[in-house]
């Protein structure tokens, strides 16, 4: 079986486009971004600090749409404000690397940080209406970064938020809006363009359609996947509605209690799942297109992160818990289809399937080896350019 | 229907606009917005119908007429057979409010965060005067706690909010209601603030507490797919009227209006897109119109892909289209030609084209 590049994409060619050359210290022949070995505590007003992020790691290429999956409090927005270390004054990125173009971003000062913030990285925020300022009009909102960050003149700066106005499908007259006077979709849109801004590599998402009515999430999610298309731009999206990834994302990383349970392509994961948790959350996921009440539950919730189980986290919810779970923390284990998992129903070396009878084993024949994510390897693998890691 | 319990007949809420305190003080009106424009619902004992609707189609509107906060400019409200319309005021309401209760959506706003479980539980049959003695009341508490889930009820009861997670609050709020062992319950998107994993559990306790006490919901949500896996009977609202109501299966499997249609096909799924695939979806261009101007003909017109001259001067009736399902569109006349797909007819959503942005590339 030959697997499909998740993202056919010439990475030079996405760079080759860019209207603002790369940061100085970038190494042009760096994959995009690279999280190794994420962690983020915070601190409490008293007793023990919260492992909110523990040893995540993942990867995004260029043109290449990441989804990051999980419940409230798993750590998917905290990992996503990490990449532009715009976390709350009580967190603290306590290890691991964020490197764009290979340059590390965590060590950055706030100072340095301006030269990354919006013009590589930029974000779209869940609630349109807190975001935006209400007292400004929304054309002057969006030309502000231009002006400030890339030091354009007034004049240039509201043509291009003009411009981008038009690109997210907003009249260029309603430059002259304030926010309330748009709808919650054009506000949305409003705020898609604010992000497209700086001409950003990649920007984040996080739960950019949830507060939408489906047919507006519907006309964002079409929108969101031609500006990647015709722009190519990453995205990154942050999202509890799995419907969402499945839609716009090539890669998903599924995550629980502050690490990666699954990750890898959209188009394997979601139909042969292997982690319990991520074949949890699908059945669990309403679907119209699918069979009544048939959803299933998982019990319980997830741990306190300031006291987290020992072993596997997502043990004590767990249908196939076993006792090396509740012991030791299972190994992350890369899979000849690109999907890794980190499940003690999946050892190193395991074949990539159960054994027959089990509920998890779907009718999709698995490959036969796996390889071990080792600490040295980088994070994802995705097969576009410019991977050139020492996988497998 | 002997066994009918809540009957809306031709209701109607209608809000005055007023510019300023001038049009205030003379009683002067801009204009009225039709939030709900005549509907007729009928909902039997026992029964989960589902209100469907984007934001602005009145289904909010709609559920509160039903447990009486928002009074009706039209139409009456009947509830076993008696009119409830016109009753207004505390102690004329009570024992209607008795039976009919309402759960919210947001279960951080709803409890009080000075209060207990046990207190906010406890309230409404203080309220009410319900229980012989503080012992009779409390043991009532518990009782509801764990009819909830929320076991063991005495010491969830005695816990404060923000001990608790969202869905044991939205838990919570369900003892509340049925503390007052109601007969119906108003239920406006009970878990759409929730995580899709505890999503499923409330639903499942929903469906076992209508077994258990023959509950009646009138489910009101923007989710589609939710009042699929849950309701008997589904009616999907657009700009205050119904557009299509009957048994969940057939206006999800066989829908007759075409903005049913569209709705089914964008209805999110965690199947990744197939090649092609994209095509089957409708998705309508533009946002539905402010209820204050409401198009002319059939209120869906403006949008609909497959609209013909009839329906921009003429609007349809509810067509019983058979199987108890109703629709209302010219396509669903007896007699009418067969309804085009929506999704050949529909220009397809094109996002705007490319515009050349003009930002020089100067030095970073």
């Amino acid at each position: 079986m030959t697997i499909e590049p998740v993202v056919s994409r010439d990475a030079a060619a996405v760079r080759g486009r860019r209207q603002w050359p790369l940061p100085r210290l970038a190494d042009p022949n760096a994959p995009l971004l690279v999280v190794e070995d994420l962690a983020i505590r915070f601190r409490m007003p008293s007793g023990p600090s919260v492992k909110a992020v523990d040893g995540v790691s993942f990867r995004l290429d260029d043109g290449e749409a990441l989804g990051i999956a999980g419940e409230s409090g798993c750590g998917k927005t905290t990992t996503a404000l990490s990449l532009i270390k715009l976390l709350p004054a009580n967190g603290r990125i306590t290890g691991g690397s964020v490197s764009l173009f290979g340059i590390d971003l965590v060590p950055k000062t706030e100072r340095q940080m301006a030269r990354y913030r919006w013009r590589e990285i930029s974000m779209v925020f869940q609630g349109a209406m807190n975001a935006l300022n209400p007292v400004k009009r929304i054309g002057d909102q969006i030309a502000e970064p231009v002006e400030v960050r890339l030091g354009q003149p007034r004049e240039a700066s509201r043509k291009r938020a003009g411009d981008l106005l038009e690109l997210v499908g907003i009249p260029r007259q309603r430059a002259a809006a304030y926010p309330h006077e748009l709808s919650g979709g054009m506000r949305q849109r409003a705020m898609i363009a604010m992000a497209l801004a700086c001409d950003p590599a990649i920007v984040v998402g996080d739960e950019p359609t949830t507060a939408l009515d489906v047919m507006v999430q519907a006309q964002i999610l079409v929108l969101l996947e031609r500006l990647r298309r015709d722009l190519g731009l990453s995205l990154v999206l942050i999202t509890h509605d799995l419907s969402v990834i499945a839609e716009t994302c090539d890669k998903v990383m599924v995550m629980y209690a502050g690490r990666v349970a699954e990750e890898g392509p959209v188009r394997r994961m979601f139909v042969a799942p292997r982690h319990p948790y991520t074949a949890k959350l699908l059945s669990a996921f309403p679907n119209i297109h699918a069979d009544r009440r048939t959803l299933s539950v998982i019990p319980g919730q997830p741990p306190d992160l300031r006291t987290p189980p020992p072993g596997c986290r997502f043990a004590p919810r767990c249908e196939h818990v076993m006792a090396v779970c509740t012991q030791e923390v299972p190994p992350e284990v890369r899979f000849d289809d690109g999907v890794r998992v980190a499940c003690h129903l999946f050892p190193p070396g395991s074949p990539g399937s159960l054994a027959a009878g089990s509920p998890l084993v779907v009718a999709t024949a698995m490959p036969a080896s796996s390889v071990m994510l080792g600490s040295a390897s980088w994070a994802s693998t995705s097969s576009g350019p410019p991977a050139s890691g020492p996988a497998s | 229907m002997s066994d009918e319990l809540l009957r809306l007949e031709g209701l109607q809420v209608h809000f005055p606009i007023r510019g300023g305190l001038l049009d205030i003080l003379l009683r002067r009106t801009k204009g009225v917005v039709r939030a709900v424009d005549g509907i007729d619902l009928a909902i039997r004992k026992g029964e989960i119908l589902a209100l469907v609707g984007e934001s602005g189609s009145g289904k909010t509107t709609t559920g509160r007429v039903v447990v009486k906060l928002t009074r009706q400019t039209g139409g009456r409200v009947l509830f076993d057979g008696q009119d409830v319309s016109n009753l207004w005021g505390t102690g004329t309401l009570r024992p209607y409010r008795r039976r009919v209760q309402l759960i919210f959506q947001d279960p951080y706003e709803t409890l009080n965060p000075k209060h207990t479980v046990g207190d906010f539980v406890e309230e409404p049959l203080e309220v009410h005067g319900i229980g012989t003695s503080g012992e009779d009341r409390r043991l009532r508490v518990i009782a509801a706690l764990e009819a909830a889930g929320l076991r063991p009820g005495a010491d969830y009861a005695a816990r404060y909010p923000h001990e608790l997670s969202g869905g044991q609050r939205q838990r919570v709020v369900i003892a509340g209601a049925l503390v007052m062992d109601p007969e119906v319950i108003v239920a406006d998107e009970p878990v759409s603030m929730l995580d899709v994993s505890i999503r499923t559990e409330l639903l499942r306790l929903m469906l076992d507490l209508r077994r258990e006490r023959g509950l009646t919901y009138l489910f009101i949500t923007h989710d589609l797919s939710l009042a699929w896996v849950l309701a008997d009977r589904i009616a999907v609202m657009y700009l205050g009227k119904i557009m299509e109501i009957g048994p969940a299966e057939g206006v999800i499997r066989s829908p007759r209006n075409p903005y049913t249609r569209a709705l089914v096909s964008v209805s999110p799924s965690t199947d990744p897109p197939e090649p092609g695939q994209a095509t089957k979806r409708v998705i309508l261009v533009g946002e539905t119109p402010d209820a204050a101007h409401i198009p002319a003909g059939c209120r869906f017109n403006p949008r609909c892909p497959v609209a013909f001259d009839r329906c921009r001067v003429e609007e349809p009736p509810l067509f019983d289209v058979g199987g108890g399902q109703q629709a209302a569109c010219w396509f669903a006349e007896p007699g009418a030609p067969p309804m085009p797909d929506p999704a050949r007819a529909a220009p397809a959503f094109v996002p705007p084209p490319m515009v050349e942005t003009s930002v020089g590339a100067a030095g970073a």
